[in-house]
């Protein structure tokens, strides 16, 4: 996957979650995303599916699938690699 | 215009604020008022049940916070209260102290503890009309109406475990069932109505000094029905998107959540997303 998409990534969690005063850079991109590193829950877990939905047209269908795809900011982008049209 | 929002009562205990000496002075007044030190949160006070004392634990947080806010020279123009938030945010108004806000929330805690074994159900991810199914279905409540797909469902354990289920099968994005001594926010509190209105005549209400907008109908409280609104509040579900709008359409532009966690800032997140 490329750098790009990894960095589209992290601003659309930026933008879609309005973490304010974080740049792209201060996400580490292996890092988890739930409980420890950036400490997210279920809430802002169906607001990235809304995010990714949109601006991706990538659609994580439950909780079970969004567990794999949101452990991190790589696994979010693989799967939207793998996903969109 | 600003408006601070007190959460209700959080799923777990913190000790992020432990250390702070103006916490440890909330921490002592809870303590003198309740028996509960919400610096031992595990082990203090074991005669009440868990469910009050995290009630009595987010109260302490949010008062803890209201006055390090005030301390910094910031106050808002409008309060709202989610849930059992009502109690700091009365305090925040100007309308109880301190004190009384973390004793009516041990007294109406203590009185709705007896009631048996109870459940509250989070759904994420679906909109209110299945769930108004699902919930008719099952025996349970929808409690809390907090954005177009977050809801709390409450009920019997067993009944809850249930909806829960469906959701899932429904195509919910995610379910957590919390165990809770009374059903919250349901008409099965009216069962004992009664004992809440007696310990809530027990309390003297001032007039609040900053308007305080509540989650059911939206009204500004005032001295005379804030008593009525403790108990029907518990009879009757919590709509938060509601109150958000509303807030919003009263020229609200900035909102400060004064509490443990920032659940209430997310739903208006979604909120506006969803707009």
């Amino acid at each position: 996957m490329s750098d790009e998409l990894i960095e589209k990534v992290k601003q659309m969690i930026i933008d879609s979650l309005r973490i304010e005063g974080m740049a792209t850079d201060e996400i580490d991109a292996d890092a988890p995303l739930f409980g420890e590193g950036l400490g997210l829950d279920s809430i802002d877990a169906l607001q990235l599916v809304v995010a990714m939905e949109k601006e991706f047209g990538v659609v994580v269908p439950d909780a079970a699938t969004g567990s794999t795809v949101f452990a991190s900011v790589r696994s979010m982008a693989g799967y939207i690699g793998e996903h969109r049209k | 215009m600003i408006c601070w929002m007190y959460p209700g009562q959080p799923v777990a205990f913190t000790d992020t604020y432990n250390n702070d000496p103006e916490f440890q002075k909330i921490a002592l007044l809870c303590q003198g008022a309740t028996g509960f030190n919400p610096l031992e949160s595990d082990t203090s006070a074991p005669s009440l049940t868990r469910s009050v004392r995290l009630q009595l634990h987010g109260v302490s947080v949010s008062l803890y916070r209201s006055g390090l806010l005030m301390s910094q020279g910031a106050g808002p123009d409008l309060i709202a209260g989610h849930s059992m938030g009502i109690y700091a945010a009365l305090a925040a108004s100007g309308s109880i102290d301190s004190g009384t806000a973390l004793a009516l929330t041990c007294r109406l805690g203590v009185a709705m503890a007896g009631m048996g074994e109870y459940a509250l159900g989070c759904v994420i991810g679906l909109t209110s009309g299945p769930l108004v199914a699902i919930a008719a279905n099952n025996g349970v409540y929808i409690a809390n109406h907090n954005t177009s797909r977050h809801f709390l469902l409450a009920g019997g354990r067993k009944e809850v475990a249930a909806a829960l289920a469906e959701a899932t099968v429904s195509g919910a994005f995610s379910v957590n069932l919390f165990p809770c001594d009374a059903p919250l926010h349901t008409p099965l509190i009216e069962a004992i109505a009664g004992d809440l209105r007696r310990i809530v005549a027990e309390y003297r209400f001032s007039e609040p000094r900053i308007p305080l907008v509540e989650h059911i109908g939206q009204t500004t409280l005032a001295a005379a029905t804030i008593p009525a609104f403790l108990v029907d509040e518990l009879c009757r579900p919590v709509y938060w998107e509601t109150t958000y709008r509303t807030l919003r359409s009263r020229g609200v532009t900035r909102f400060q959540e004064v509490g443990a966690g920032s659940v209430l800032t997310k739903f208006n997140r979604w909120i506006d997303s969803d707009t």
